[in-house]
């Protein structure tokens, strides 16, 4: 796995003074980060923020004030030039478990007018060609992760927002699915990977961010030498 | 792969849909359930040799057996319709598929537009099966009046599954969705019902396409179909967003 191919310069997504609200709990306190093209980990305890951080990048969650911008544009999901550009994958898999592998990957392919030849790469990237007939319902939970990370990669978006990808999942699936994040990676594509098991990531990633409280306590950058604390 | 159009993107997630019910089967039996239960209760409530023609004691005075018989299909199918509305967005709120759903390029009212649709063939059904089952029980003889009956309950339907598919929407994202759904759509589907019972109970009383067309109550169906599908399109997006 190749973690030095990339250097990333191109900001990609902006969040000024971005605060989210639950009632009276404050999930995130005002943020301001720039983060660029690459691959950029959002690590942090149980709690910390890191999945509602994610849902607002996602453009599913509207902030209770300060601003996100994706590539310059307000991100909202109800943009369509913004939401083509996103693949998420939350807590849950987004996939319908009654229908089967295929068929549930067939119907985002065709909703995002991928070619089905797609589908297939992206299964065979991730190692379940075999249980591609196989109703979603019926997987291990480690197995649906890997179709919901399939599901989210498949349009090759430009931003990658992942919740916890590696929940579940055995070393020899963790390093599939950090494959297929490399794999997608290029110059201009951003993804953001929230684990509270920074280990894995940390071992591709081209930034890292430490989320506390809903504050953001730490940001650095990889560079030729080691990390420089960004902003 | 050329990326497809607003129709063929709906007419995608109906049949996700539909071919979701056919393996889960967790929405229609229920709703075929309810309504032949109550089509039996509800026969059993009427004397065995009344007519259409004859008049029943209630309270307040006396009604045509038209009318209470009319009453008794919309109000079954009204609450059919609720049972099944209610499970409208279970199948995408079970794995949070509605988030991955709201991310895909299309517009908010192609998703309304499918659920919509899919609740109407859900709706459908039952009345299909319902229908006869009220002909059976009741003894209703409309002769070629069949086709203006069909033509009454499909222009209630689009009203109905328009309102009910926004109301499901909201209540989907309230822990109580069960009870919040009716006590939300109930009071916006009273006229459309109404003018569903006044023209039913016209066609069982005998009167033909001619009284029907000649009640105010047709054009009030039709304003409220415009109306209801009409904000259900618009107001879709800030109910799922």
């Amino acid at each position: 796995m190749s973690n030095s191919a990339f250097r990333s310069e191109q900001s990609c997504i902006e969040l000024v003074g971005l605060t989210v609200s639950y009632g009276s709990t404050l999930a995130l306190r005002p943020v301001d980060l720039t983060l660029y093209d690459g691959v950029t980990g959002l690590f942090g305890p149980n709690g910390a923020g890191k999945s509602t951080l994610l849902r607002v990048l996602a453009g599913l969650l509207r902030p209770t004030s300060g601003n996100a911008t994706l590539f310059g544009e307000e991100i909202r999901a109800s943009r369509e030039s913004i939401r083509r550009r996103i693949g998420y994958v939350g807590h849950e898999s987004g996939l319908y478990a009654r229908l089967s592998v295929i068929e549930n990957l067939t119907l985002f392919a065709n909703l995002y007018g991928v070619a089905s030849t797609r589908v297939e790469d992206v299964l065979e990237r991730l190692d379940m060609s075999e249980r591609r007939t196989t109703q979603v319902g019926a997987l291990s939970a480690g197995l649906v992760r890997r179709v919901a990370v399939a599901r989210a990669v498949l349009h090759e978006p430009d931003v990658l927002l992942l919740d916890e990808p590696y929940a579940n999942l055995d070393d020899d699936a963790s390093e599939r699915v950090s494959a297929t994040v490399l794999d997608w990676r290029a110059p201009g594509r951003v993804a953001i990977i929230a684990t509270h098991g920074a280990k894995r990531v940390k071992a591709f990633a081209d930034a890292g961010i430490i989320i506390q409280r809903g504050a953001v306590i730490s940001y650095r950058r990889r560079t030729a030498t080691g990390y420089e604390v960004a902003t | 792969m050329a990326e497809r159009g607003f129709v063929a993107k709906t007419t995608l997630l109906i049949r996700k849909d539909l071919l979701v019910e056919t393996r889960a089967r967790d929405t229609l039996p229920p709703m075929l359930a309810f309504c032949l239960t109550v089509a039996l209760l509800l026969a059993f409530s009427l004397p065995g040799n009344a007519v259409m023609q004859d008049v029943v004691e209630v309270p307040i005075g006396t009604v045509a057996l038209a009318d209470v018989i009319a009453g008794f299909l919309w109000i079954t199918i009204l609450f059919a319709g609720l049972i099944g509305f209610a499970r409208t967005f279970e199948v995408e709120r079970a794995d949070g598929a509605l988030d991955a759903l709201l991310l895909v390029p299309l517009d908010r009212s192609g998703l309304f537009a499918a659920k919509a649709l899919s609740n109407l063939v859900y709706i459908a059904v039952v009345e299909i099966v319902l229908v006869p089952v009220f002909t059976l029980f009741f003894t209703l003889e409309l002769g070629a009046d069949w086709l203006v009956l069909v033509l009454v309950i499909a222009l209630v339907d689009i009203g109905f599954v328009a309102i009910g598919t926004l109301f499901a929407s909201l209540a989907a994202q309230t822990r109580s969705r069960e009870l919040i759904l009716p006590v939300l759509a109930l009071p916006s589907l009273v006229p459309i019902f109404i003018a569903a019972v006044e023209l039913t109970s016209d066609l069982f009383a005998g009167g033909g396409l001619g009284a029907v067309a000649a009640r105010g109550w047709f054009g009030i169906l039709l304003l409220f179909d415009l109306v209801f599908v009409t904000v259900g399109a618009l107001a879709f997006e800030f109910a799922v967003d």
